[in-house]
């Protein structure tokens, strides 16, 4: 039971990570990518590819693993992101099935459907728990900074940012290899975590899991999509819910949520560290 | 040799027919909401199990079920939209809302699918006894051949809908402007909800053709996708291109299917349709949709 716990504690910081992860990028800037799981799938198999076969030590892997997510990153999001915003959220759908579909072809590096194994264990309880905590801070400080207010000014208005000397298009980009490369790094973590990868783990309804937390909680409150992931994800486990009657439940709340709550649960609500706010207040007084 | 290309080409024509007749519903509402609608994929769903049941349980003939069926699509397109869109529309929402309302609505139908028929696969009863005209050494399937015809008859009809009745004169003004719309005495959401009953009628039709010519399983309806593909390609919102585009990424499909195989080939239509939109994003139709300020 206390295993039980430990891997419930895990698994859910893992996913936060992921959920925070796209909250800059649907929540903040108002891009819908629905292939962010995609990311994951090449963070943990790049990493876990790099450990198994040619034995790269850990820190190497990691960084490599985030890297090349940034790489694919800047080339989906070259065509798509001068388009309308149905365009990218549409490829990223297929970002999904592609990955997926190279990892089931090239089976004799990936170990295709049958899985990647005998990765060693390198993802510790405290690295995934403080991972989950420094991630959550950094997205909280982007949401606060310069950056963070040029994206949501995007996701009001494209063309007024556009007329106050926004460079949409280079800031999206930026975002969107931001936000790729923190789903790498849940990956890499995921995969030292599992020991063992199958394609079938990084599958569309992840992708769609995530930003379903992310409206739940609100999609302009980061304290909301914490708080929501963290419901969504040990309440049906406690339940024990077969996957399908946890996703018609998930959808069911969406649909509610979007129907009588637009702003989700939490709204424009955050949470405050007290002490930082009145370090504000008196900079400015 | 020669020969076995042209089959190939035959080959991608049919399968392209199958994704055209998704496309023209996909681009329909697109056409007049301007949010790109994934629950299309679980209407689809929901059609090709009622199709499974009018003609495999209760053996109807096969143009008496495809009419049932699209009876049940419009009823699900209607229910579709007072559970998704209604309240967003009275609430003047963004689009993206539009967007992930739909998407949890195409989840939502395709599991609860799952939930009472279980993953196992059903198969509908042939429509036609002798499924094969044989041309030389050239194999045609009558059901392509109907396909292809139902789709172009289906297209001319709304076609003619839109551009020649006067249902279709306020179809495309709602698409202009809503509000201007209403202000001449058209009435909206009237006007949305017979769109999306046409739209569910087209997703009806193309269930339960989708369920004869594959085998109907709860994520049938992720095919929905390729129809997206397709009207990327003709370019969105416009009727004729996305059948066009259907067409050419039919037979793109299969030839990179015998090149490449039968795994890798989503792949490469992603990198294909990325290389499009970067060269081509308005589509072959050149019908540009941007964002209104």
């Amino acid at each position: 039971m206390n295993d039980y716990i430990a891997s419930l504690i895990q698994t859910t910081c893992i996913s936060l990570i992921g959920v925070v992860s796209i909250f800059p990028l649907t929540g903040m800037t108002g891009l819908f990518s629905f292939g962010q799981a995609a990311y994951m799938a090449v963070g943990a198999y790049v990493s876990g590819i790099l450990a198994v076969k040619l034995g790269m030590p850990f820190w190497l892997c990691l960084l490599l693993g985030v890297l090349s997510c940034g790489l694919l990153a800047i080339i989906i999001g070259y065509p798509t992101l001068k388009l309308r915003k149905d365009y990218f959220s549409l490829m990223s759908l297929c970002l999904g099935e592609a990955v997926t579909a190279v990892l089931n072809k090239f089976g004799t590096i990936t170990g295709g459907a049958a899985g990647l194994s005998n990765i060693p264990k390198k993802s510790t309880m405290p690295l995934i728990i403080i991972s989950a905590v420094v991630t959550v801070a950094l997205v909280a400080l982007f949401k606060n900074s310069r950056f963070g207010r040029m994206s949501l000014a995007i996701k009001a208005d494209e063309l007024a940012a556009k007329s106050f000397g926004i460079n949409v298009f280079a800031h999206k980009m930026k975002v969107y290899i931001f936000t790729s490369m923190i789903a790498g790094y849940a990956g890499v973590l995921y995969a030292f975590y599992l020991t063992y990868l199958d394609p079938n783990l990084f599958g569309w309804t992840r992708s769609s899991e995530w930003v379903i937390f992310l409206f739940f909680g609100g999609v302009n409150s980061l304290t909301g999509s914490v708080l929501s992931t963290i419901i969504l994800t040990v309440l049906p486990e406690i339940l024990r819910f077969a996957s399908s009657a946890r996703i018609v439940m998930y959808t069911v709340l969406i649909l509610l949520v979007i129907n009588f709550k637009p702003n989700g649960l939490l709204g424009e609500k955050e949470l405050r560290i007290p002490v930082r706010k009145q370090f504000r207040t008196r900079t400015r007084g | 040799m020669v020969l076995f290309y042209v089959q190939q080409l035959i080959n991608g024509v049919s399968r392209g027919a199958v994704y055209a007749l998704i496309a023209v519903g996909f681009a329909l509402i697109f056409s007049v909401l301007k949010f790109s609608n994934f629950a299309h994929g679980g209407l689809i769903s929901v059609a090709a199990y009622a199709g499974y049941y009018f003609s495999t349980k209760f053996d109807f003939p096969p143009v008496i079920a495809i009419l049932c069926t699209a009876l049940i699509g419009a009823v699900m397109g209607i229910i579709l939209n007072y559970i998704a869109f209604y309240n967003l529309q009275r609430r003047n929402s963004p689009n993206i809302f539009y967007f992930v309302s739909s998407i949890t609505c195409g989840i939502l139908f395709m599991n609860i699918l799952t939930l009472m028929f279980g993953t196992t696969f059903y198969a509908i009863k042939p429509f036609f006894k002798n499924n094969i005209i044989k041309i030389g050494n050239l194999i045609i399937l009558k059901m392509d051949i109907m396909i292809l015809a139902l789709t172009f008859v289906l297209l001319a009809a709304l076609m003619l809908l839109i551009n020649r009745t006067k249902m279709g004169l306020a179809l495309r003004m709602v698409s202009i402007d809503k509000d201007t719309a209403m202000l001449m005495g058209v009435n909206s959401s009237v006007v949305i909800t017979v769109t999306f009953s046409i739209a569910g009628a087209l997703a009806g039709i193309s269930g339960i053709l989708l369920g004869a010519n594959f085998t109907i399983d709860p994520f049938l309806g992720n095919m929905v996708v390729k129809g997206f593909i397709a009207s990327v390609i003709g370019g969105l919102g416009s009727l004729p291109g996305a059948i066009i585009g259907a067409i050419l990424l039919g037979v793109m499909e299969v030839i990179f299917t015998v090149l490449v195989g039968d795994i890798l080939s989503p792949a490469i239509i992603f990198v294909m349709t990325l290389i499009f939109l970067l060269i081509r994003p308005q589509g072959i139709s050149g019908h540009f949709v941007t964002e209104k300020a």
